[in-house]
């Protein structure tokens, strides 16, 4: 009838997948061999697609199968992860269920009121588990977590700019867990090629992911048969088709593209050709005639080497085009099309009415076109000269098997995904509680929400009251000020919201003139130093000091990698505000990344650990406490293998020690991750686990609900 | 109505290399392919119980073509392989027999599959870089300037296929045949890149091997009233030709969109045979003396062009149409004849084979000791390698030496099991301690004191036993030796009927066999979807 407690259910499903996912997870991970119905095999490690191909049956198995698809679908990454993190939780929340049940519960209650009991437990745990996703991980992250961050960017310019080895390590680790240990250090090292190979300035580089995100199918080229070593790069463009009609040519080689036939027809579409007399037909064939020839001796007079055609041309089309000299390829996809005309910003070319001597505007240079021969088929190699920020090149991905040249395709696809994710800043809020009295103040969760907006009504003069106490308080506190100041121009700034809401520390003291839409948003994050000269002026005005704002952002090289410190934000500055509970807007910035093996799990175990042992409520200390172990679960797999001073306990001590001494946390890994990524995984699985702890019964239908008017449906319930 | 149906749950399998079900099935294709290996290899007949085509072969294009395989890590070997030989044509069971014995070789190992992937991948590049350097004592560069060594590329690719039946002498025929045939692809004026012409096989079965020839040019079928139509022809002068991808039939097609109206009494048919007969005249002013069309002609132009002593042929297709334009360059015909259906299909893919090895070795202008002595001497440098240098190959993974060796160990023992494969006739296996060379003893030759005196030459035909060698059984455990380079390179070029491999096949069929042993020695799951 009913599954007797969802949590132990859904344990055992989770349980079940967590055996499945653990031994693909990591860089141990192994390659998993799925059939197709077709009979087709596929390669994978992709956590997603392996769930996919389980055609699961259970209720709570599809349940949780959906929520990593859509997870997925936002990051592109972390599915396995997912269903490792969702175990330990579910175990962790167990184990602290029964042992509450055991001194809570008494003996002689029925056990069917036992088990709506604690539903409501479960029902209430599963709100603390959304209030703690929503409210106090963002803080976490913000507050405590961003000081380890560090960033793929290189540090010496003002601009982001991507930095080739931090690069390197970010992919490599990505493709640890994605293509079979044979091939990883090879896929990543191509991909890093051809990254850097297609950005022409180092700037902007989102434009090119985007491009190469939209375009990846049009972008490489699978050969199959070959050993995978033999994938390569190829400058230039390369086409999934062969020339209709090739003619070799050199240097100047002009493009044209075209949408419709160039040999005009009897009769276009809605009207009618009425032929009279055997002439007549001929006349107008022969005019026909003609007018192919005149344009494709037009097409010759302005240098035209090359036409590329949307649609399949007439046998007049090709043979006038041989004569003439110009390549033709044909039954160009849309995509490609599109893709062609992205790159050399090319337009169609529109048939003219008289064939003068005017150049066609819409032609494109080639730097050469020539035919490309992979495994003895022919493909269509094109030297396009870029216009954009995106220098085409394309890749040649070989592989003994079909199913491994996909695996490998998807793999280059979803590190593209994940870059792009990388390059954009993750957006925070929390609520912050304004305890002015110690540095270590937790943040509360704000449970009453009403009092709040009361709050920010009256608010508005007592911020400036509150505020110019602040100031005077900090007179002699300049220093600390300042390091406020810096560590402000790592942060977007809170939008609108700052209007109204009270800001509650120094670093949410917004100038009037920043607090804009969006443009000024990205520009701060963009450009550092321009911004903190913006608040030059008020700065000085309010505080009347000093108000030197050089870069002070303490950079520190760890390896080849930046470390951004970024420094007890907002907690140090003592507020007189008191009781004011305000709502914070931080962010992730783009770029920040962490070492592999567990340490963003680690990190957080320990603050969250620290917390935990503040908290007053139950339900936040059990919640709390419970993921705090769960993250553990991540590391302890990573480091399964590993013996000695590289095993997860050795590795955990150092961490925890070095946190609780203020030293940095060293890694023993040399591989980076996204931290945008880690903490989205972070958040869904929150989500999926509150939403199947709000389940309390799953009743098995037998068969699907019937319409109302079926009278006989009613018996079997 | 249609009718949504949910999906059965797939199989999932894990460690689909321990079970049983695996290694029956992997022992019996690894039967069925080493089996076939080598020029005394059996032949496999395959035919479906319903009768139908009979197709006896050794070879692994054809093998593979009419094997069905059931189990998903057999279908990625088998599916490997045939891609392989799609790319490359020959080294498919070669390619085949040492994936099946780098997994079977590994399995009684109690590493890590994940360190004997990252050793197993060590092991192929330092192969793979061994063979490539000018210090690789088992290739031997061609000299283009005889046809020694390409004559006996091509006669050790047909003494491998015994499928084809032939005798020592049609072998020497047929290999001459296909290296004139290649030759003749190769257009006269040599530019900077050259572009090879087409080779195309013509069938006349039923007779003798020996009547096999080639022309240079190429054949086209037509009727015999056609032929006994053109042959009056003579013509001192070289022939004018026009020829046409276009139908000449006169049909009218693609008139756009829109509708066409014809008023009452206008003929397009005959409209339209009033140019195509205005285009024979053109042709016939043009003095052109042959007319080949890709489609159709219609017959009251044939009439026409026939009556002006101009040859028509038409219906030639779209597989004729390439090497017909391509006719400036060079093609050649090769007319093969065999004594059955069968054996001259499997002649037939022979001949391409040769062909395509033959057009390999002009890009890469080398080739392999055949025989099984590349194998065994790839196999010593190996453990030489290893035992003598373990650090070179250890200095980025960091694997312990033990490691090293047991891995290695496993990895040149399918080498040699592999070159073991080519001896089917129970005799012994031996290799010599110097050159690493392969050498067989037969089965039931009578005891001798002396045996070496059995060993006559080596698998390549390189060394013979004149030499002072000591040689040591195949399987049994050898100490480490560094394999000498064997002759100086123009002796090699020079000696006669070597066996010789095609490099740019075998060197792909090692990678490739590597990689995907590696690929299914990592697999932890199998899932299978039922629906």
């Amino acid at each position: 009838m009913a599954a007797v407690g969802c949590l132990k259910a859904a344990l055992q499903v989770a349980e079940v997948l967590e055996t499945i996912v653990s031994n693909c997870v990591g860089p141990e991970g192994r390659q998993v061999l799925c059939t197709k119905p077709t009979g087709e095999v596929l390669l994978s490690r992709d956590g997603g697609r392996l769930l996919e191909a389980l055609h699961l049956e259970h209720p709570i198995a599809r349940m949780v199968v959906a929520c990593v698809s859509s997870h997925l679908k936002n990051s592109g990454d972390g599915a396995k992860t997912f269903i490792i993190l969702l175990s330990h939780l579910l175990r962790g929340l167990d184990a602290a269920t029964d042992k509450e049940k055991d001194s809570l519960v008494s003996e002689n209650i029925q056990t069917h009121g036992r088990h709506w009991k604690n539903c409501c437990q479960w029902k209430f745990i599963s709100q603390a588990l959304l209030t703690f996703q929503e409210q106090v991980l963002d803080y976490f992250m913000d507050q405590c977590l961003s000081r380890h961050f560090l960033s793929v960017f290189s540090s010496s310019t003002q601009e982001k700019t991507l930095c080739r080895s931090s690069t390197e390590l970010l992919l490599e680790a990505y493709f640890c867990g994605r293509v079979g240990r044979n091939n990883h250090k090879f896929i990543s090292l191509l991909m890093c090629d051809y990254l850097f190979k297609c950005v022409a300035y180092n700037s902007r580089i989102e434009e090119v992911f985007e491009l190469v995100d939209d375009y990846f199918a049009e972008l490489n080229v699978g050969v199959i048969g070959l050993p995978v070593s033999d994938s390569r790069i190829v400058a230039g463009l390369v086409l999934h088709r062969d020339f209709s009609v090739y003619c070799p040519a050199d240097g100047d080689i002009r493009v044209v593209i075209v949408t419709e036939t160039i040999q005009p027809l009897f009769s276009s579409s809605g009207t009618e050709f009425v032929l009279n007399s055997e002439a007549q037909f001929q006349a107008s064939q022969f005019w026909i005639m003609e007018r192919t020839k005149t344009i494709m001796k037009y097409l010759q007079g302005q240098n035209v080497k090359l036409l590329l055609s949307r649609v399949k041309q007439p046998d007049l089309v090709i043979y006038y085009a041989e004569l003439n000299g110009i390549s033709v390829v044909e039954c160009l996809s849309s995509a490609e099309v599109s893709l062609i005309q992205r790159i050399t910003g090319l337009s169609p070319f529109v048939l003219p009415q008289t064939c003068s001597q005017h150049e066609v505007s819409n032609t494109a240079l080639l730097k050469f076109c020539k035919p490309l021969i992979l495994k003895s088929k022919r493909y269509v190699h094109l030297g396009l000269i870029s216009t954009c920020l995106f220098i085409p090149h394309c890749i040649v991905l070989c592989g003994p098997v079909q199913g491994l040249v996909e695996q490998h395709e998807d793999a280059l696809h979803g590190a593209f995904k994940m870059l792009w994710q990388l390059l954009k800043d993750l957006d925070l809020s929390y609520m912050t509680g304004a305890d002015d009295q110690s540095y270590t103040s937790s943040p509360l969760i704000y449970k009453n929400s009403r009092e709040s907006e009361l709050l920010q009504e009256i608010g508005n003069d007592s911020i400036q009251r509150s505020y110019q106490g602040t100031v005077v308080k900090n007179k002699d506190k300049l220093v600390t000020v300042r390091t406020h100041l810096i560590v402000y121009s790592n942060l977007e700034i809170p939008g609108v919201e700052l209007e109204t809401y009270v800001p509650c520390s120094a670093s949410k003291l917004t100038p009037a003139d920043t607090h804009q839409t969006d443009d000024t948003l990205k520009c701060l994050s963009q450009n550092k130093t321009s911004i903190i000269d913006d608040h030059e002026p008020l700065i000085e005005s309010k505080f009347t000091a000093n108000s030197t704002t050089e870069n002070t952002k303490i950079e520190m090289s760890y390896e080849n990698v930046q470390v951004t410190k970024s420094v007890g934000k907002g907690n140090t500055l003592p507020v007189s505000c008191k009781s004011l509970e305000s709502y914070c807007s931080s962010s992730i910035p783009a770029g920040c990344v962490l070492p592999v093996g567990g340490n963003f799990e680690i990190l957080l175990h320990y603050y969250l650990l620290k917390y935990a042992k503040k908290c007053q409520q139950s339900e936040e200390t059990i919640v709390s406490m419970v993921i705090a172990n769960a993250l553990l679960g991540i590391p302890k797999i990573l480091y399964k293998s590993k013996k000695g001073n590289y095993s997860f306990p050795q590795i955990y001590i150092r961490t925890l020690h070095a946190l609780q001494t203020n030293q940095p946390v060293l890694s023993t890994q040399t591989g980076l991750e996204s931290v945008a990524g880690k903490y989205q995984l972070l958040n869904s699985v929150l989500q999926c686990l509150a939403k199947i702890l709000t389940i309390d019964l799953v009743i098995n239908i037998k068969r699907q609900p019937r319409k109302v008017y079926d009278q006989d449906s009613e018996d079997e319930l | 109505m249609s009718r949504l149906e949910a999906k059965k749950p797939s199989v999932c399998e894990s460690k689909p290399l321990t079970r049983e079900r695996l290694r029956t099935t992997l022992s019996v294709l690894k039967g069925i392919v080493a089996s076939c290996y080598g020029p005394s290899g059996r032949l496999k007949q395959l035919h479906n119980g319903a009768g139908g085509h009979v197709c006896t072969t050794s070879q692994s294009s054809a093998l593979l073509r009419g094997l069905s395989v059931t189990h998903p890590v057999l279908k990625i070997l088998t599916t490997s392989m045939q891609n392989h030989v799609s790319c490359f044509s020959d080294c498919g069971l070669f390619m085949a027999i040492l994936c099946c014995n780098l997994i079977e070789y590994v399995e009684g190992i109690d590493l890590a599959p994940t360190t004997v992937i990252e050793l197993n991948k060590q092991l192929l590049s330092l192969c793979t870089s061994y063979l490539k350097s000018e210090a690789c004592a088992c290739r031997i560069p061609v000299d283009f300037s005889s046809t020694q060594i390409l004559l006996c590329l091509v006669r050790s690719i047909l003494t491998s296929k015994p499928a084809c039946m032939l005798t020592g002498k049609e072998v020497d025929h047929i290999s001459a045949l296909v290296l004139r045939a290649f030759l003749l692809t190769i257009p006269e004026k040599a530019e900077d890149h050259i572009i090879l012409g087409k080779s195309i096989i013509v069938p006349l079965k039923g007779q003798r091997v020996i009547d096999s020839t080639v022309l240079p040019g190429m054949l086209i079928e037509t009727s015999e009233v056609q032929l006994m139509r053109t042959l009056p022809i003579k013509k001192s002068s070289a022939l004018k030709v026009a020829l046409f991808c276009v139908s000449l039939s006169g049909d009218f097609s693609d008139t756009g969109e829109g509708t066409l109206a014809v008023s009452y009494g206008v003929s397009l048919e005959s409209a339209v045979l009033d140019q195509l007969l205005n285009l024979g005249r053109q042709l016939v002013w043009d003095h052109i003396d042959l007319v080949i069309c890709q489609k159709v002609i219609h017959p009251s132009l044939k009439q026409f062009l026939s009556t002006h002593h101009v040859i028509a042929i038409d219906r030639v297709g779209v597989a004729l149409m390439e090497p017909l334009s391509k006719m400036t360059v060079a093609v050649s015909s090769l007319l093969l004849c065999n004594r059955n259906d069968t054996a001259w299909d499997e002649l037939k893919l022979t001949c391409q084979t040769a062909l395509h090895v033959l057009q390999l070795t002009i890009k890469e202008p080398f080739v392999f000791l055949g025989g099984g002595c590349t194998e065994t001497h790839l196999a010593a440098y190996v453990r030489h390698k290893t035992l003598n240098e373990p650090g070179s190959i250890l200095k980025d993974v960091g694997y312990t030496q033990t490691e090293l060796h047991l891995i290695a160990e496993a990895f040149c023992s399918a080498l040699e099991s592999l070159a073991g494969s080519l001896e089917h006739d129970g005799g012994e296996i031996l290799t010599d301690m110097k050159y690493g060379h392969f050498w067989s003893v037969q089965s039931h030759s009578p005891p001798v004191a002396n045996w070496p005196d059995l060993l006559s030459r080596c698998g390549c035909g390189l060394h013979s036993n004149q030499e002072e060698l000591s040689w040591s059984f195949l399987r049994s455990t050898h100490h480490p030796f560094v394999p000498q380079n064997s002759l100086p390179h123009e002796a090699a070029s020079s000696a006669n009927n070597l066996t010789l491999d095609c490099f740019t096949a075998k060197l792909s069929g090692l990678q490739v066999a590597v990689e995907t042993a590696n690929l299914i020695l990592d697999l932890a799951y199998v899932i299978e979807d039922k629906n």
